[in-house]
Formats: structure tokens, C-alpha cells, sequence
């Protein structure tokens, strides 16, 4: 399937109003949406879903971090892979996504380098305080998001553009490679959903974790059930909480009143 | 002293709004400091408009290192311009806004990041995966709703509360931010049984090949699904665990330990 221009424009737009949007926290540099644009702006939308929930599944965990650190870039997957498995019959939403993670991990080192750049923005921006510039000021405090909407768009432009070449290059992927990328790309997610619990699980929550898997597992509930018996916990436990902050200034009440009788 | 009060509930709000504008100039040296600034400048201009070295010397100050949770950051702005209308200067608001940067990014992170984030993007995930179109789109509005509301609601929360109540807001939001926990732990651990795929490929041949009669089949992976349904997705999902959490391994060499480790198995006919 051949790209247009006029295609490749579009998806280059699209890249950097999502790149941009990370900034902005709006949740648009996630794979599922990165490639539902793709799949619109190329008329394939039913792989574009299958490489975006493969994709978000798999960086989910990537995203979490301490502020200020970067993870791998969903835009590898999202925009990359599925344009890949749009246009490219011997590439699968399963083996795109292992093929475009050296993508993800390069835009990753972008995206520190854009912060690095940026290190001297806040000695400009005192300089044009100094100098009451207000509007020089407001140019350099949103500078990084105007890099970033640059950087999306030569992401996402170029990468359609140059399909061709990184069509040559996946076609001389021998099959058993692909086979076995496939396969990668089902063990991939266990990565994102390790690093998440590595944050969040606390030795409190261990039995969650366990109902989370006889849920899933054995009882085959969908995920919106699996939240809701969580929920029922953890609504449990809210309670308790605070009906033992209750109990505790009940207690030392009664203990004032106590010390009174005496 | 009664202060300016120039700011009316219309000027909370939009700063309120523009914490969307909070890492539009992120960078290595002060974070957020410069968005920071930008969230505050036209709630600044209107306080100290008629006098450009004030407002210069404000954004200067406000320039300084931050690093919080956007979502969290009304709460802070809004405590901030109620101590600044009422004639606080930088050295009196500082204090409390610094004070509040890493709490709020705590709790703001565990919820916004650890358990919003991986919930809708697991159940518009595995919409997608069943082809229904409209999941991303789902996933962008639920998702962005729900953080506008905590936004506004932390904005009109700071600017009511002022300053005296942080301590039991926090006690408050330490509960909410458990429960969210368990709920986060709960799904994630499901999503790991259902999401990651590791098939074991190897079957062979049992009993004596009869004429006309099909041979029997052991399947060890239907075997194990018997036992305990996607063990191996569980078992590789803990192994990843036990690397990040103990052994500090990065993710690059997670990433490529496992497309390593998925290749050479399915090559040898392990997996499939």
C-alpha cells in the first residue's frame, strides 16, 4: 500500500499534536490513540486498533516514572509500527510492535536531548524579565512545547515518507525472525505491568494482586469486573480507615473523660 | 492589612485551566519553574500590571525549580494567589507553595499514573483489541474528563481552604490514594494473567498409532491451563518484577532479554 504526501502531512500533524499533548497531560501519547489517527488518516482503522492495544498494553508500565525521567516513546509503536502493519503485509499488530521498539527507544533519547537543549531557557527567560519583555517571556516558557510539536511532526512525516526504504528493510527479515518477534511481542506487556507493580505494590496489597489474577484467570471476568470486585476492597478498606481515625479521637475522648473522674 | 483583592472567582479558574501550560517550557535546569510562572502570568498581570518591575521581579521569583503534578497544581496556585491578593509577597507565599510540590505530586502521581492511567487504558485497550472503533476516542475523553474534574475541583478546593486545612486534606487523600492502590493492583495483576501471551508449542504423540484411528495428542499446554490458567504469563510477569524491584535491571535490557528470549524459544519450537 502506497503512502500519499497528502497522507504523510496528515500523519505528521497528527504526531505532533499528540507529542505536544504529552506536555499538556492530556493522555494523547498513548499508543491506542497514536495509532487510531493512523488508521483513520490511512482508511485501515480495524489493524490500527489491533497494533494501538498491543502497543498500550505493552508501554503502559513505560510511562511511570519520578518526574523529569523519560521512558521509551510510544510514538515508536503507535506511529511507526503501525504504519508498518498498515501498509505491509508480512508485518503483524504482534511483530510490529518488537520491530518498532529500537524506534521508541531513539525518540526516547530525543526527547532527553530536548530537555537538555532547554537547560539555558530559564537564564533567557530572566534575561528578557530583565529587560520587562513579557512577551519574549512567554515565548521561551513555551518553547519546549513548540519543539516538541516540530519534532513530532519530522517523526511522524518522515516515517511515512520513507515507508518505502523501511519496507525494503522489514522484507529482508527472514521468517523465523518474524515468527519469533511475534512471540516477543506477547511477553513484551509482562515488562510494562513488572514496572508498574514495582511502584505500586505495597506488601499490604499482595492478596490484590492474587484476587486480581483468580479474577482474570480462573473466573475469566472482564477487566471492568475485575475493578469493581477491587473496588468493592478497596471501598472496604476507605471505610475502615476512617472509622478508625474515628475510633482513635473517640478513644481519647473517653480517656480525657477518664482522667476527669479521677 | 486587607490587600488588593483584584482577583475575582473567574481568575481562579483560569489559572486553574492553564496548569495545562505547567511543563510547556520543561527543561533539565528548573523543571517546571518556567511553566509555573506561565500558569500564573495573567492572574500576576492583573495584580501588578500598573507596575512591570513588580511583575517582572514575580515571574523572576516564580521561575525557580518545581516539579509537581499538573493535576494536582490548582490546589497549589490557588492557595498561592489567594495569599498574593491579599499583599503577600514572593518570601511569604514561597513556603507553602514548596511545601506542597512534593506531597501533591505523591498523591496526584499514584492516582493520576498508577491507577487512572492503567485502568482506562486497559479497558479501552481491550475494547480495541475487540474492535470496537470508538475505544480510543472513549479513552481520550473519559480520561481527560476525569482529570479536568480533579483539577477543578483541587481549584476551587485550594481557594476556599486557604492555607489551614492541608494536614487533613493529606490524612484524607493518603486513604484515597490506598484505595486507589488496591484497585490499580487488582486490575494490573488481571491485565497480566489476559494481556501477556506465552504459549508453550510443544505437543507429542501418546499410545500406538492405529490404522484409521486418530493419535492422541498430549498438549502440556493444555495441561497447564488446567492446573493454573496463564501460569507462564504470571511466572514471567513476577520475573520481571524480581529484576526491576531487586536486581535494578533497566528496562532496555528487559526489552531485550525478552524479544532475545522470545526469538530463541520460538526458534526452538518451545513457545509458539
Amino acid at each position: 500500500m502506497e503512502i500519499t504526501i497528502v497522507q504523510a502531512l496528515l500523519i505528521g500533524l497528527w504526531t505532533a499534536f499528540c507529542y505536544a499533548g504529552m506536555l499538556f497531560g492530556i493522555y494523547t501519547n498513548r499508543c491506542i490513540v497514536l495509532s487510531f489517527g493512523v488508521g483513520v488518516i490511512l482508511g485501515d482503522i480495524p489493524t490500527a486498533l489491533q497494533c494501538g492495544a498491543i502497543g498500550e498494553l505493552a508501554f503502559m508500565g513505560f510511562g511511570v516514572g519520578a518526574g523529569g525521567t523519560v521512558p521509551p516513546n510510544p510514538i515508536g509503536p503507535g506511529i511507526i509500527g503501525t504504519l508498518m502493519a498498515v501498509t505491509m503485509s508480512s508485518v503483524t499488530p504482534e511483530s510490529a510492535l518488537p520491530i518498532s521498539i529500537p524506534f521508541a527507544v531513539a525518540i526516547q533519547f530525543l526527547q532527553t536531548a530536548i530537555y537538555t537543549v532547554r537547560a539555558g531557557a530559564p537564564e533567557s527567560a530572566a534575561k528578557a524579565l530583565a529587560e520587562k519583555n513579557f512577551g519574549k517571556f512567554r515565548r521561551v516558557a513555551n518553547m519546549t512545547v513548540i519543539l516538541f510539536a516540530v519534532v513530532g511532526f519530522l517523526l511522524g512525516f518522515l516515517g511515512a515518507f520513507s515507508m518505502d526504504t523501511l519496507s525494503r528493510l522489514v522484507e529482508m527479515i527472514p521468517e523465523w525472525l518474524l515468527n519469533g518477534l511475534t512471540v516477543a511481542g506477547g511477553m513484551l506487556p509482562a515488562i510494562g505491568f513488572a514496572m508498574i507493580m514495582s511502584v505500586m505494590l505495597k506488601k499490604e496489597f499482595i492478596p490484590f494482586a492474587l484476587l486480581g489474577y483468580i479474577c482474570a484467570a480462573y473466573l475469566g471476568l472482564p477487566i471492568i469486573g475485575i475493578a469493581l470486585v477491587g473496588a468493592v476492597f478497596a471501598i472496604k478498606h476507605y471505610n475502615e480507615s476512617e472509622k478508625v481515625a474515628a475510633g482513635v479521637a473517640a478513644g481519647e475522648v473517653q480517656e480525657v473523660e477518664h482522667d476527669d473522674w479521677i | 492589612m486587607t490587600g488588593s483583592n483584584k482577583l475575582t472567582k473567574r481568575d481562579y479558574t483560569k489559572t486553574t485551566l492553564r496548569a495545562y501550560f505547567l511543563q510547556n517550557g520543561f527543561n533539565y535546569s528548573n523543571y517546571q519553574g518556567l511553566g509555573y510562572a506561565l500558569v500564573l502570568f495573567p492572574a500576576l498581570q492583573k495584580l501588578y500590571g500598573n507596575d512591570p518591575d513588580r511583575l517582572a521581579q514575580e515571574l523572576k521569583d516564580n521561575c525557580e525549580f518545581y516539579n509537581t503534578n499538573p493535576n494536582m497544581l490548582p490546589f497549589i496556585t490557588s492557595i498561592h494567589l489567594a495569599m498574593a491578593d491579599s499583599g503577600m509577597k514572593y518570601d511569604e507565599t514561597r513556603g507553602i507553595k514548596m511545601a506542597l510540590m512534593g506531597p501533591l505530586a505523591g498523591i496526584g502521581d499514584s492516582l493520576s499514573q498508577f491507577c487512572l492511567a492503567p485502568l482506562f487504558s486497559t479497558i479501552f485497550a481491550s475494547m480495541a483489541m475487540d474492535g470496537i472503533s470508538i475505544a480510543p476516542i472513549l479513552f481520550l475523553v473519559v480520561m481527560n474528563l476525569v482529570l479536568l474534574t480533579i483539577k477543578l475541583v483541587m481549584g476551587g478546593y485550594g481557594r476556599k481552604l486557604g492555607t489551614s486545612m492541608i494536614d487533613k486534606l493529606s490524612t484524607k487523600m493518603g486513604a484515597i490514594s490506598d484505595a486507589a492502590g488496591m484497585i490499580g493492583v487488582t486490575v494490573i495483576a488481571g491485565l497480566a494473567a489476559t494481556f501477556v501471551k506465552m504459549k508453550v508449542a510443544i505437543t507429542f504423540a501418546a499410545g500406538e498409532i492405529e490404522a484409521g484411528a486418530s493419535q492422541s495428542v498430549v498438549d502440556i499446554q493444555a495441561m497447564l491451563d488446567k492446573v493454573a490458567p496463564a501460569l507462564l504469563p504470571v511466572l514471567y510477569t513476577m520475573l520481571m518484577y524480581y529484576l526491576i524491584k531487586k536486581k535494578n535491571v533497566t528496562t532496555y535490557w528487559l526489552v531485550l532479554i525478552t524479544v532475545i528470549l522470545g526469538v530463541v524459544l520460538s526458534c526452538l519450537g518451545i513457545l509458539g
